[in-house]
């Protein structure tokens, strides 16, 4: 069980309340309420399970702590996943810094008109059998890891959390163009990655 | 008609339902001739929906979870 956004606004506003309050419940119901999500949203961007059970430890521990100072302007869980981001990044010590992604290298090969000029292969329609495989859980995990961070958390945000754009942008802290831009960019990539590795997994399986 | 590239470039507004009426109409006619953005499309939607599955399902692990709940109680009863 998580916190679903779209959904449990009002057990938020309750939280919020009770928080404020400075009843000692409360901590106990943010455990339940958000630590899968803080959990995920970590391990995703770490892909450590010890970093990530600390940083789920210290931003329960900042919100029941800190939960009074809560001004409410923006979402309860704007704040969570702004907490959770940050503590993220203090694990990785070294953030790299990526060039951005060009979107043409992201699209397939184009004439000078705009048009396509290569057959693309639909790998769409065998990746259900695909989808229970290891080495195709593998493969995804490693194509997010390899989004550049800016494109990455988007991603997870929008696509993996479930968060409306307004909510990612009022997370993020940037404007909504820039969020959608980001997004379609990682979609583009992790497009491109699974690609190269679907186009040839049906011969590659019927090799073995 | 709208070209390949301008169609790649706006699939996010497509398929997230932003794009104007008028627009959205000139994407379904390109489509209809053009078979490459149909397979660009399925697989842009397949990698969306595969990552997505795949990320969601990285739950917290029993360990992890066990510690959790130990450090919950212990936090619970300050
Ligand atoms: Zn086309």
């Amino acid at each position: 069980m998580g916190f679903d956004p779209t959904k449990d606004k009002a057990i938020e506003e309750q939280l919020v309340k009770d928080l404020q309050a400075g009843k000692v419940s409360s901590f106990e119901q943010l455990a339940n309420l958000y630590q899968k999500n803080i959990y995920t949203l970590s391990f995703n961007l770490t892909r450590n399970a010890t970093d990530s059970q600390d940083v789920t430890q210290e931003v329960l521990l900042t919100l029941f702590k800190k939960g009074h100072t809560f001004q409410g302007k923006s979402a309860f869980s704007s704040w969570v996943y702004r907490i959770t981001l940050n503590a993220s990044y203090m694990k990785l010590r070294t953030r790299k810094k990526e060039p951005n992604l060009s979107i043409e290298d992201l699209l397939p090969s184009l004439n000078g008109a705009g048009f396509q000029q290569e057959k693309l292969q639909d790998w769409s329609e065998n990746t259900e059998a695909a989808f229970f495989d290891k080495e195709t859980r593998r493969v995804i995990q490693k194509a997010v890891d390899l989004l550049p961070d800016k494109e990455k958390v988007v991603f997870l945000l929008r696509d993996v959390e479930g968060l409306s754009t307004e909510k990612v942008s009022e997370v993020l802290e940037i404007t909504i163009p820039a969020i959608k831009s980001r997004l379609h960019r990682a979609r583009l990539f992790l497009r491109k990655k699974l690609a190269s590795y679907f186009e040839d997994y049906k011969t590659r399986k019927e090799r073995k | 008609m709208i070209c390949c590239k301008e169609c790649l470039e706006l699939l996010h507004d497509y398929i997230e339902g932003e794009l104007s009426a008028e627009v959205h109409a000139s994407f379904e006619d390109h489509f209809e001739d053009c078979p490459p953005c149909i397979v660009f499309l399925n697989t842009y939607k397949a990698a969306i929906h595969m990552s997505q599955t795949t990320l969601k399902s990285n739950d917290i692990p029993d360990i992890v979870k066990e510690r959790l709940k130990k450090f919950i109680d212990k936090n619970k009863a300050e």
